[in-house]
């Protein structure tokens, strides 16, 4: 079988129908499972309880653009803050990942002299959904 | 048809330090008629930091190059500063100034000319 590699060129990222490709520079969609491990006389033995995931995206700032992502994220925390947007990360094509995340408040600012960035680590709810095709 | 970074970028920096008291190039000219502003593309020249194909999106890279007469260090050492001083001043939004490298003294034709470089990033996306 031929080596297989995928970079992030091949990632899209969409949340809540807008495209975030031009302003990140990194996403991962991580998970971090609850395992309880028990000791028993006849050693360890190990229990899948829960699963928490996130959706961790690195940015570069976009205050005061138009159509900004950054506003987007500031007015849906500001205004529904319990409310889910709908999100959609391509891996590459063929591969493709739905969630649901709640809205994060973007950070302002940054240091000089760089980009002003912003990392945000946005709370999935429930499981995310795959299609492999 | 698309956009081009000479367009995008180069041009409307140029014009951005056309203010500035020096002759300013968008390009390396064949001859410096000093005192001089030229862009300059740095190494590396194009960085690709964000997701995604299907637009042309990079970080440019480029250096300022700033030229002065060189003909006497502390009279030529005072222009190259006061030349920095207002070309950093109307460098527009969205560039991110990083360094000034020392200045140095390079002979281009018969003339010595006393440089420094101003390194700056931006970034560029491709539209229709």
């Amino acid at each position: 079988m031929a080596t297989t590699v995928i970079t992030g060129r091949d990632l899209t990222l969409t949340i809540a129908t807008t495209a975030y490709d031009a302003q990140t520079t990194s996403v991962t969609l991580v998970n971090s499972p609850t395992i309880d491990v028990y000791q028993t006389l006849d050693g360890k033995a190990y229990k899948h309880t829960d699963d928490q995931w996130t959706l961790n995206v690195e940015l570069l700032a976009d205050w005061g653009a138009v159509s900004s992502l950054f506003e987007a994220m500031w007015s849906a925390a500001d205004s529904a803050p319990n409310t889910t947007l709908a999100v959609s990360l391509t891996a590459v094509t063929g591969a493709v990942f739905t969630c649901n995340v709640l809205p994060v408040f973007p950070t302002i600012g940054g240091a000089a002299p760089g980009a002003q960035t912003d990392t945000w680590a946005l709370t999935v709810v429930g499981t995310p959904a795959d299609t492999f095709s | 048809m698309p956009s081009t970074i000479l367009s995008a970028v180069r041009t409307p920096l140029a014009t951005a330090l056309s203010g500035v008291a020096a002759n300013v190039f968008s390009y390396v000219p064949e001859q410096i008629p000093a005192p001089a502003v030229v862009v300059v593309p740095d190494s590396p020249y194009m960085e690709f930091e964000t997701i995604g194909k299907s637009t042309f999106r990079c970080k440019l890279n480029y250096t300022i190059t700033c030229c002065v007469a060189y003909n006497s260090n502390p009279a030529s050492l005072d222009n190259i500063e006061q030349l920095i001083t207002s070309v950093v001043a109307v460098i527009p939004a969205g560039y991110d100034v990083q360094v000034v490298d020392r200045p140095t003294v390079t002979q281009v034709g018969a003339s010595n000319l006393l440089v420094a470089d101003i390194r700056v990033s931006t970034w560029y996306t491709q539209t229709a």
